[in-house]
């Protein structure tokens, strides 16, 4: 091989390293940005729906949910306290008369909603329709 | 104006319509009909943080908030 077909390889292997690092490069970087504004919508839309969901909360649920980040129902049907957590699932507890936790409950809106719009569904649902919540929901005493 | 918020993943899309407007009352209708026929639960905010739901369409409700059908977690 003359000095000339080796440049010749070298340019080539060169080319053809540069040809797949460049769309991974690319690649790499749409990924980032779109990661970046997925975030940023999710974000947003958690902002918006805590927005809403302290709109329909009474000042006394207001006061709490600023306090303890949770806040409490009364069930239109039995009467009974629920204490509404800041999570999307596994995040409703029945509490009894002295205020301790006597069973869990887990229902929530379907699809993939921001928290605060599941908590605000949760608790329309417990306080204005509390049996038919139940019913679909999940419990562990 | 009245408002009508659709829970979503965005967090929520508004639409707002003027009661006294007939052809807007009626697509506030439509739309109220369409949800509550795929399943969502239609409430309306009263005061205090009361809510009550609201099984017919009422042109009057100020604020009416729909959210898709429960389901256990």
């Amino acid at each position: 091989m003359t000095l000339e077909e080796a440049l010749l390889f070298i340019a080539f292997v060169l080319v053809l390293i540069l040809c797949a690092v460049l769309p991974c490069l690319a690649l790499a970087e749409i990924v980032a940005r779109c990661s970046a504004c997925l975030a940023r919508h999710r974000l947003k839309a958690e902002q918006r729906a805590f927005a809403l969901l302290k709109n329909w909360l009474s000042p006394e649920q207001l006061a709490q949910y600023e306090r303890e980040g949770q806040f409490e129902v009364i069930g239109c049907h039995s009467g009974k306290r629920y204490r509404i957590r800041r999570a999307r699932n596994v995040n409703i507890d029945e509490l009894s008369k002295q205020g301790s936790r006597v069973a869990v409950w887990c229902f929530g809106p379907h699809g993939y909603l921001p928290v605060g719009d599941v908590m605000l569904a949760q608790k329309i649902a417990l306080e204005t329709n509390e049996r038919a919540a139940l019913q679909v929901a999940n419990s562990s005493h | 104006m009245a408002t009508q918020i659709v829970m979503d993943t965005t967090g929520d899309t508004r639409h707002e319509f003027d009661p006294a407007d007939a052809a807007a009352v009626a697509e506030a209708e439509n739309r109220f009909r369409e949800l509550t026929g795929a399943g969502f639960t239609a409430a309306v905010r009263k005061a205090d943080g009361r809510s009550e739901l609201m099984r017919s369409f009422d042109p009057t409700a100020k604020e009416t908030v729909f959210f898709p059908p429960l389901q256990g977690g």
